[in-house]
Formats: C-alpha cells, sequence, structure tokens
C-alpha cells in the first residue's frame, strides 16, 4: 500500500482530487484478500460492497465481507495465515479484520459472528498475534487454537479442542479462561459462566455441525 | 501390669472405637465437577461426587472429647488425594492422610491413615437439569496405617452413591444458584471388632459466579464474585454390633473461593454431638484441577475421544 499523503505531496494535486484519492486509498485497504473458498456444500454467499453472490470454490474472500450460509450449506475457508474456519449451517460471519505480514504471518484477525457456528483452526504465529471472534455478547480471543464458536439468542458459548481461549463479556468486561476439552456459555449482559469439560458427544455435535465434506 | 502399661492399653482401645468414626472425616475428597452450567465446587467434608482429574490438599484440626488420661482430645489431619480419569467417565482416587493426636498426659502421637482407593463411574449427567449421579466403590486397605492414630488392623468396603443437584433450572429467580450434592454408602469391615457404618453427608451451597452469570451481574467486587458459600453436613452410624463406635455427626459452613484451575476453600467444624468432637475446629483446602492446568497431558483420560 503506497503512502497516500506522500504521493499527494508529490505530485500536488488539487484537494479534491486528493480527498478521492483517500477514499480510494481506504477502500484499497477494506479490500484486502482474507482467505478463500477450501470447502462448500450447497449454496452458500457473500455480501461485498453492498452485493449478495454465490460462492465458488477457490473464491477470494476480502476484509469486511460478510458470508452467509443458508440452513443447507457448509463452507470451509482458508485464511491468508494459513487458519481453516469451517462454517456451519444456519450462520453468518464477516470478516471484521485480517492482516498478515510479508511473511504470512498473521497480525490481526477478526471475525465478527452474527449468528450460527464456526470452527477456527487458527495457525499458530511466532509474535503476538489475534486471532478473535466477536459476537453481540461478548468475544473470544485465541492463539493456535481449534475452538468452536456459536452465537444464537441473546448468548454464545465457545467449545475449545487445543490451546487456550479468552472469553469476555461485551458489557461487564469480565472474563473466563477455556483450555482444552473445555467450553463455557456468556449470556447477554452478565459474567461468562464457568468453563466446564465438555462431554465427547458435545464436541462431536459442533464437529459435525462444521464437518465440510 | 504397671499403671503405664494400663494407660497405653486404654488408650489405644479408645483410638480404636473412635477413629474409625473419625476416619470417616478422614476420607475428605473434593473435586471440581460440572452439569451444564452448574460448576459444583470442591467440597471438603464430603466425597467428590464425580471422577476427575484432581489433586488436593487440606488440613484439618479439631479438639476431641477426651474419656480419660492418655485418651485424645485433639486432632490434626493432613490429607492429600491424586484423582484420575481413566475414561471420561470413570476414575480413580488414591487418598493418604497423617494424623497427629494430642492425647491428655500422653503426648502426641502421629502416623498414617491406612491407604484408600475409590472408583467413580459418572453414570448420569443431565446437562439441562444440572444433576449427576456416580456409583461408587471405595476400598480402605487394613492394615496399612498406624495403629497409634486409630488406622484400623481391618479393612473395609464402601459402595456409595453420589448426586449433584443444581436449582437453576427452576423459575425461582435469585434461588436459581443454589445447588445440594450429597452422598449415601454402607461401610461393611473385614473383620471384627471394626464396626460396618452408615455414611453420608449433604452439601447446600449458593453460587455466586451461578448468580453473576446465569441469573443477574450486580456490580459485586470481583473477588466477591469467585465464592461460594456452603454448608456440608458429614454423619456416621454403626450398623449392627458397635463395638463401642458412636454416632458422629459433623456441620461445616464456610466459603470456596474459586479461581482458575485452582479453587481454596474454609470450613469451620461444628460437631453435633460430643462423640464427634468438643470444640469448633477449623479445615481449609487447596485443590487444583489437572484437568484444567494440563488439560493435554496428566489432565486427560487416559483413554478418551475426540
Amino acid at each position: 500500500m503506497p503512502n497516500a499523503q506522500a504521493i499527494l505531496r508529490a505530485v500536488r494535486l488539487p484537494p479534491l482530487v486528493a480527498v478521492a484519492f483517500l477514499l480510494w486509498s481506504g477502500g484499497a485497504v477494506s479490500a484486502a484478500p482474507a482467505g478463500s473458498v477450501v470447502g462448500l456444500s450447497g449454496s452458500c454467499f457473500v455480501e461485498s460492497g453492498g452485493q449478495r453472490m454465490p460462492l465458488k470454490m477457490g473464491q477470494p474472500v476480502q476484509v469486511s465481507d460478510t458470508v452467509d450460509v443458508p440452513a443447507d450449506g457448509k463452507l470451509k475457508l482458508r485464511m491468508t495465515d494459513g487458519s481453516v474456519v469451517s462454517v456451519a449451517a444456519g450462520t453468518r460471519v464477516t470478516v471484521s479484520a485480517y492482516a498478515v505480514d510479508g511473511g504470512g504471518q498473521r497480525q490481526t484477525g477478526k471475525l465478527t459472528l452474527a449468528q450460527g457456528l464456526l470452527r477456527a483452526v487458527v495457525a499458530p504465529v511466532g509474535q503476538p498475534a489475534s486471532f478473535e471472534v466477536d459476537t453481540a455478547v461478548g468475544a473470544a480471543a485465541a492463539r493456535g487454537t481449534d475452538l468452536f464458536v456459536e452465537a444464537s439468542g441473546g448468548a454464545m458459548q465457545v467449545g475449545v479442542l487445543s490451546g487456550t481461549v479468552s472469553m469476555t463479556s461485551a458489557v461487564t468486561r469480565r472474563s473466563v479462561t477455556i483450555p482444552a476439552r473445555w467450553g463455557a456459555r456468556l449470556e447477554a449482559g452478565r459474567d461468562p459462566v464457568p468453563a466446564r469439560i465438555w462431554s465427547p458427544a458435545e464436541f462431536q455435535a459442533v464437529i459435525s455441525r462444521t464437518d465440510v465434506p | 501390669m504397671n499403671w503405664d502399661t494400663r494407660y497405653c492399653i486404654r488408650a489405644a482401645a479408645v483410638i480404636a472405637v473412635m477413629l474409625p468414626a473419625l476416619g470417616s472425616f478422614d476420607r475428605t475428597a473434593f473435586a471440581y465437577t460440572a452439569a451444564g452450567d452448574r460448576v459444583f465446587p470442591a467440597t471438603i467434608l464430603l466425597p467428590q461426587i464425580s471422577p476427575g482429574d484432581e489433586f488436593y490438599t487440606n488440613i484439618m484440626d479439631m479438639p476431641l472429647t477426651p474419656s480419660g488420661p492418655g485418651t485424645p482430645n485433639h486432632q490434626t489431619n493432613f490429607n492429600a488425594v491424586y484423582a484420575k480419569t481413566i475414561t471420561d467417565r470413570l476414575g480413580v482416587f488414591i487418598e493418604e492422610t497423617y494424623t497427629r493426636l494430642g492425647t491428655i498426659g500422653g503426648g502426641t502421637l502421629s502416623g498414617w491413615q491406612n491407604v484408600d482407593m475409590s472408583l467413580k463411574y459418572l453414570t448420569v449427567l443431565d446437562l439441562p437439569h444440572e444433576f449427576l449421579f456416580t456409583l461408587g466403590l471405595d476400598r480402605e486397605f487394613g492394615d496399612t496405617g498406624a495403629r497409634r492414630v486409630g488406622a484400623s488392623p481391618s479393612g473395609a468396603t464402601t459402595p456409595q452413591v453420589f448426586f449433584g443437584k443444581g436449582l437453576g433450572d427452576l423459575d425461582i429467580g435469585y434461588l436459581r444458584p443454589v445447588a445440594i450434592t450429597g452422598f449415601a454408602g454402607y461401610q461393611a469391615a473385614d473383620s471384627r471388632p471394626r464396626p460396618d457404618q452408615a455414611v453420608g453427608g449433604l452439601t447446600l451451597e449458593y453460587s455466586i459466579p451461578y448468580l453473576q452469570s446465569k441469573v443477574q451481574s450486580l456490580d459485586l467486587p470481583e473477588a466477591v464474585g469467585h465464592m461460594t458459600p456452603m454448608t456440608e453436613f458429614l454423619f456416621s452410624t454403626p450398623s449392627g454390633r458397635s463395638f463401642g463406635a458412636r454416632t458422629t455427626a459433623l456441620f461445616a459452613p464456610g466459603i470456596s473461593y474459586a479461581g482458575e484451575g485452582w479453587e481454596l476453600g474454609v470450613e469451620a467444624l461444628l460437631p453435633a454431638s460430643r462423640a464427634t468432637g468438643r470444640g469448633v475446629g477449623v479445615t481449609a483446602q487447596l485443590h487444583l484441577a489437572l484437568d484444567f492446568l494440563a488439560p493435554d497431558t496428566i489432565g486427560h483420560p487416559l483413554f478418551s475421544a475426540p
């Protein structure tokens, strides 16, 4: 990405043209590639720049795009840092931010889960780098983790297969740490429920819902 | 037989009679377990209500009712338990207790109690109703401890049942954080004169973490939000020929403080009868949830999926 102000100073563009350039420059940032479709089942859609289009295998997904997986679909994305996000049927999720450095290491990653269930197998990185899934009631932050996040009916729940996740209430700001094999719930406006061990059946249920053939 | 010899024999006899009852208080087992959004905090007097991967240790100090010179008037127990899950629902517990007995005019007697092991199988886990039910089998290995502190030469086997029930599924407002746990068992001695005993207990608790996360988040201080006030009740009573053993009962009101992967509990010990004790005692425990602190290594069941 060129330094927009430096370019404007160099070519001495009129103010109106400068504003237009800055707007274009900002748009380019929001449309940065975040990943691509590597698994697809049923009809899935992407909403990008106000347009809704069906998704295809191999299609790139950009920052600020929203993917919509209807009741008959499933979707798997490989993000630019190597993380894999599997999206269950009945899910809407937006790629709010995703950035990698020149070596392909994630610098930041943020998904916003409006409803439904996703599984994220987060690629480990050698530097402090966040991977966060936000919902209406709270957020789950992870590093090098295999986790499930579900948002529904004013609540969210997180299950962790490997690594550790911190789930924070959007209102009380209190957090709970969730280690591997554990899970926890968060209800709107309240503290997170203390984490507990999830049974194999509970994990199997979310695995099967996010398993893309 | 001189006075000292008679004194020692009498003291040993009294201890032998009293300690089977007191021994039931040694069998502290505390666990961190959950049913749905209900987390049952570690208890101190009552046995754990389900299998787990954990290590915990506690100290119990309690004045006893002496019955003459040389008989114990004070007991201190140091207890440690390691629990390991074999599968997600089956676990084994190994427990050892070191006892110090203060006696009237007889100095202090110290030694280990008998080794104790138990198996537990979680048979019912009803997440929506915050209910669990566990079957257990406890085995105390006779003559593995010091008789001077009451370890019996006879072992005992105790089939047990455990339960935990949270009231969060009921429409009872601010009483939803209430939970009840309990157990019952029949301790069958290997040989006489050790008596058979019926043992049991209940815990009543009010979980402030549950209040904050499931009922209403109140503007409470951070530390208060981690506390669970609770009261335990434990009893044992001889069944059949008593061999001098008497019914004992103990109330233990206190508080459990839950951190991430650990719990600290403190309770007062209020004997309900002279046979149980003669004054207020105290107990404290530290519980480490290995399944939280080391979920990928020692905190993982030996055989498990996924």
